[in-house]
């Protein structure tokens, strides 16, 4: 049968709707409306329930959940538990012993939220919760594909999200500048880097002759598909080849989204000096010149000739410089629109009818009509569309996004799919009624981080087993969830324990000192050049370069993604090669020698505090001097590596 | 957690399936023990009876040509320099263009074996062996650039971010090998293919079914060895150390501390285990011989090969060998001079190539070992820059052997140029349905539920190629 369907497939793209028909603006049935994620919020009222637990409208909401399965929260964690908790979900760091100390002695009414205000308020919070949205939006410095060529200036968008997130910019805004910053203002160097976002994604560049259709259907693909999962929550990309299987998205609505690119196209505007420009120039001049000679002698050439001719010109493609420094932007070019045509099974050759603009149908009413695809600021308009309250969808996606992050598991568990084959909400009125809340507050992030993080919810200890029969994945919130740090939590941690973090922000990224035989396998070597000033190498790990064909196996193996699709959620995978990776790894063993250099007076003591938070407990404590109790020189080294691979140190409570 | 890797759901329903005497063990290793159980490597029953355990994926990066290897074309011949006679259609391609002629080929072609296969005289060991291959003739895929094609060879996908063949039979059907990584990359020294890492990894499915690279050099696997200064008997107490330190803080029943304590086991034990697998010196001189090792020409691949036989015997369950890498003089890309790159590359491969079938054959594991031959596309019938050949999509050669396919056969054809697959066209999903399906396992359930789709290696459906089976 299927094979059938697929020969009616291929039928179907030969004998091809004229291409000059505009494509049918799609019917939605009422049940396909009726999906929980398409209708509007409620209106909710948190529940009336009354109990000294609720200390914020979300106590009231998991509470009336807990009670309703039979089921308690869990006391509330002690104090050295959350500020090592509290400190790792806003910065991505532990907590100083200092800070410990003064937290767990502070007295004073209202010490918890202080500190919550303390942390949202460092530069830290930027970097951390950046990294969330780097994730979401696929966030790399390099091509992929074959070069894999490096994108010297991405740094200036990622440190954009870092400042958005600094600056608790409202998340209407946030996207409105990434979709559309170039359209809003093109003369505002920060809304230029914003725009950049629409050029994140993979890019394929090859040798030899290239259909240029092909290469702008896969630009055009990426720049629609991400909208999808990073702001609808919707699956648009499953739409590209034929109507979505589950949920009710058109084929015609994927490319209508599509639409709204249709004139979009690179725009790297220039913020070198006029020195380095003229230095850049110099270099390329000749290279240029010989490119021209050799072009032009290549349309006279013998085969044999011809093969020469490329294999200089390869040649000479491996000498050109990077660019001078650039802002990597978007523009509109009208005259170099292109036409957007339903494509039989996703490829190019297969047009189908046309399209204009319009969002996915099954959000708007019936039969609203297509904008032209000449319609000025069209992203401009997307983003209106969007950030409008009125859309279901993006405040929820985000609510859910940062409930997520905070407790370990997302209201909708499938963050970046709120469709029909994504996990249904486990507090539907929960989400609806904090995302009302959130464009109540003015779409602000540090609001509702303050709100759920002060909440009792959120204080419970990790370590309660009482609702493991009835809720066995603790849907219900019936204690904290302990999570295991991210790959580069793990790294900036054994640096800032090890007294050698540099806490320095921002500016173009690093590439450290990497196993040769990494290099060896990129297909461009020569790209990967390690950065001179060795204090850089011990920078936070989000401003290390993202390479596409080279992630760091470090991140690699603690589950860090691979930045060329969304990633909505990061899986905590425990595996032997993690084991080996931080037992015999070059970077832990290390940082083991600095932090054993950093125990001078009670090393067990010292060395607990700095890697866990907490004084050692009797048993570890015994372990330990056990353990250091050998004239090896080599064991206070070992030992210090052994905090780094204890479960204490990997995880939080 | 996706379903199908999720602990059980409480150790007691595990142990009431369990029937072996576990009194003397502590809580905490017998923890460890389910952990080792019930981790999302432990080895899976397939879906039906398998044919095979082990696959080995011997990619030939570039693309080797097809006209050079298992696919005769006289015509070729009588073309040569002629423009592309219409009737054979059109194709596209990277270099060749309208003004592009005929390029003869210079190899002959003999048959060999029962089975009569005509075999180029490029590859004479193979062709002692060709009783054994099965010659998938009318191979054929979407893409005419590398990366985007060996994605697609690799994964199914012609954009990377998708998890490769090795990932998900490894996620299908877990490790064998409680000291060994259950999927291997062995890249070429010379550097890697177009595709890069990418080609090979686990793309969305979780970060335990990912390649351990095994590279040539000193450090054939990273993190392996001790670091310096550091003896056996210091990381034996340390690890010792770490799991006394992890089980005092252990409270109950606690499938993911279990997990991590047994994933150190395994490290320690790969940590000793897996540097014997490299030693090939306890070979026999004859094995040695066989593969080619200790030759200047086939030492490299020849090892490689040997190695990804020891590794099958330890139950390792895909193995990718890779021949070609680092620009297209190293690999089979051979746009300037065909016959000078496919000589080359045929003197590095060909012996070792033949020598793994024959050493698993003898050593009975060519039953349940498939061995995979090719590349992610063969090369045009016209010339480019005068003697080499452009990449070609449209139809080429690749070969299975073991693991329940039939032996000395050719399925499928070309048209009379090797332009375009006209009889049976096989596309890479195709074959990536039947490898699963030898494998024991449905192309349909080999599932993962990402971003609302059920990903599948063949993404829509892959034809099974039913006539090849044994």
């Amino acid at each position: 049968m299927r094979r059938i369907l697929a020969l009616v497939g291929v039928v179907a793209a030969i004998a091809a709707p004229n291409i000059n028909e505009v494509a049918p603006l799609g019917k939605y049935t009422p049940v396909e409306r009726r999906h929980w994620a398409f209708q509007p919020r409620k209106q909710v009222v948190p529940p009336t329930l009354k109990d000294p637990w609720i200390k914020n409208p979300v106590d009231a909401f998991i509470l009336e959940g807990l009670q309703k399965a039979g089921l308690k929260p869990a006391a509330e964690a002690d104090r050295t538990t959350l500020i090592r908790r509290v400190t790792y979900d806003l910065h991505g760091l532990p907590p100083t012993p200092e800070e410990i100390t003064a937290f767990v002695n502070d007295k004073a009414p209202r010490a918890y939220e202080r500190l919550v205000d303390r942390l949202l308020a460092s530069p830290r919070y930027g970097e951390q919760w950046a990294r969330h949205w780097l994730d979401v939006v696929r966030f790399a410095e390099s091509d992929g594909y074959e070069y894999d060529t490096h994108r010297p200036d991405a740094f200036r968008y990622r440190d954009y999200v870092i400042a958005s997130f600094n600056a608790d910019k409202p998340y209407d805004q946030f996207l409105k500048e990434q979709l559309a910053g170039d359209e809003i203002d093109p003369k505002n160097d920060t809304l230029l880097v914003a725009s950049g976002f629409n050029r994140l994604g993979p890019l394929r560049k090859n040798a030899g002759n290239q259909d240029v259709a092909s290469s702008r259907t896969e630009v055009l693909t990426e720049m629609a598909n991400i909208v999808g999962a990073s702001m609808l929550g919707m699956t648009m990309g499953c739409a590209r080849c034929h109507d979505h299987k589950f949920d009710p998205i058109r084929q015609s609505d994927y490319y209508r989204l599509q639409g709204y690119f249709a004139q979009t196209h690179a725009n790297d505007i220039v913020v070198a000096s006029p020195e380095e420009q003229a230095r850049y120039k110099e270099t390329m001049a000749p290279l240029e010149a010989e490119m021209r000679k050799l072009r032009f002698a290549m349309r006279r050439a013998s085969e044999e000739e011809k093969g020469k001719i490329l294999t200089r010109l390869e040649e000479i493609d491996e000498k050109i410089p990077s660019p001078p420094a650039a802002m990597y932007a978007v523009k509109n070019e009208p005259k170099e629109m292109t036409p957007i045509h339903l494509l039989a099974a996703g490829d190019y050759r297969n047009k189908g009818a046309k399209v204009g603009m319009r969002p996915p149908g099954v959000l708007l009413p019936e039969e609203t009509p297509e904008l032209p695809l000449e319609t000025e600021k069209p992203r401009q308009r997307l983003a209106e569309w969007i950030t409008d309250p009125a859309n279901p969808l993006p405040s929820r996606v985000m609510v859910n996004r940062i409930w997520g992050y905070h407790f370990g598991r997302a209201i909708v568990g499938t963050p970046n799919d709120f469709g029909k084959m994504g996990l249904k909400p486990s507090h539907p009125e929960l989400l609806d009624w904090l995302a009302n809340e959130y464009i109540k507050g003015g779409w602000q992030m540090k609001p509702l981080h303050r709100m759920l993080m002060t909440s009792s919810t959120y204080r419970q200890s990790s370590r309660s087993t009482v609702g493991a029969e009835k809720d066995p994945e603790n849907k219900l919130l019936w204690k904290m969830n302990r999570r295991r740090l991210a790959a580069e939590e793990i790294r900036d941690t054994m640096l800032a324990v090890s007294g050698r973090l540099n806490p320095k922000a921002g500016g173009p990224s690093v590439m450290i000192k990497i196993d040769e035989e990494l290099i060896k396998d990129l297909k461009r070597p020569q790209y990967w050049v390690t950065t001179r000033d060795r204090s850089e190498h011990d920078r936070r790990t989000i401003y290390l370069i993202y390479k596409r064909n080279l992630i760091m196996p470090f991140n690699q193996v603690f589950d860090a993604p691979d930045t060329l699709l969304s990633c909505a959620r990061r899986d905590q995978s425990t595996h032997a090669p993690q084991a080996l990776e931080l037992l015999n790894g070059t970077l832990s063993n290390d940082l083991a020698v600095a932090f054993s250099k950093r125990l001078t007076g009670d090393k067990v003591k010292q060395a607990f505090r700095l890697a866990t938070g907490r004084a050692p407990n009797p048993k570890e404590r015994l372990l330990s001097k056990k353990y250091l109790d050998d004239p090896d020189p080599t064991a206070v080294t070992e030992f210090a590596l052994s905090l780094f691979n204890s479960n204490a140190f990997l995880y939080v409570d | 957690m996706p379903e199908h890797i999720r602990y059980a759901r409480n150790r007691r329903e595990f142990l009431t399936q369990c029937f072996c005497g576990f009194g003397a063990m502590s809580f905490a290793s017998l923890q460890a023990q389910d952990a080792k159980r019930l981790s999302p490597l432990a080895a899976k029953a397939p879906h039906f009876p398998a044919k095979a355990k082990s696959i080995i994926f011997l990619f030939q990066a570039g693309g080797p040509s097809h006209l050079e290897t298992f696919d005769p074309k006289p015509l070729l011949n009588q073309l040569h320099g002629q423009k592309r006679p219409a009737t054979f259609g059109n194709v596209e391609y990277q270099n060749v263009n309208q003004n592009s002629r005929i390029l003869g080929t210079k190899r002959t072609f003999a048959k060999y074996g029962k089975s009569g296969i005509e075999v180029s005289d490029l590859l004479p060991h193979q062709a002692k062996v060709v009783d054994d291959l099965c010659i998938l003739r009318s191979m054929h895929g979407d893409m005419v650039v590398h990366s985007a094609a060996q994605y697609q060879m690799m994964s199914g996908r012609v954009i990377p971010g998708f998890p490769a063949m090795g990932s998900w039979f490894t996620y299908g059907l877990g490790s064998e090998s409680d000291s060994l990584p259950a999927y291997v990359v062995m890249p070429d020294p010379n550097g890697t293919p177009e595709a890069g890492q990418p080609m090979y990894t686990n793309g969305f499915l979780p970060a335990v079914y990912q390649p351990a690279m095994f590279r040539a050099g000193k450090r054939p696997v990273l993190n392996l060895e001790l670091p310096k200064g550091i003896t056996m008997e210091r990381r034996r107490k340390t690890v010792d150390f770490i799991r006394q330190l992890n089980e005092a803080n252990m409270l109950g029943e606690d499938p993911e501390f279990a997990a991590r304590i047994s994933a150190y086991d395994t490290a320690f034990k790969m940590q000793t285990e897996a540097p014997e697998i490299f030693d090939v010196s306890s070979e026999p001189q004859e094995t040695l011989d066989l593969y080619g090792v200790g030759k200047p020409l086939t030492d490299d691949y020849g090892r490689r090969c040997l190695l990804a036989r020891r590794l099958v015997e330890k139950g390792v369950r895909f193995i990718c060998v890779v021949a070609g890498g680092g620009g297209a003089e190293t690999e089979w890309d051979a746009h300037s001079d065909i016959e000078k790159n496919h000589l080359r590359m045929a003197s590095l491969t060909d012996q070792p190539t033949a020598a793994l079938i024959q050493d698993l054959k003898r050593r009975g594991l060519l039953d349940s070992t498939i061995v995979l031959w090719g590349g992610e596309f063969g090369r045009s019938p016209e010339s480019e820059r005068g003697t080499g050949r452009d990449h070609h999509n449209t139809g080429f050669s690749m070969w299975v052997a073991g693991g329940g396919f039939k032996g000395g056969m050719t399925y499928g054809a070309t048209d009379d140029i090797g332009l375009k697959a006209t009889v049976d066209p096989v596309h890479f999903r195709d074959l990536h349905a039947t490898l699963i399906h030898q494998m024991g396992l449905d192309q349909d359930r080999l599932s993962y539920l990402h971003q609302g789709r059920r990903e599948r290696l063949t993404e829509v459906h892959g034809r099974l190629i039913k006539e090849i089976l044994a």
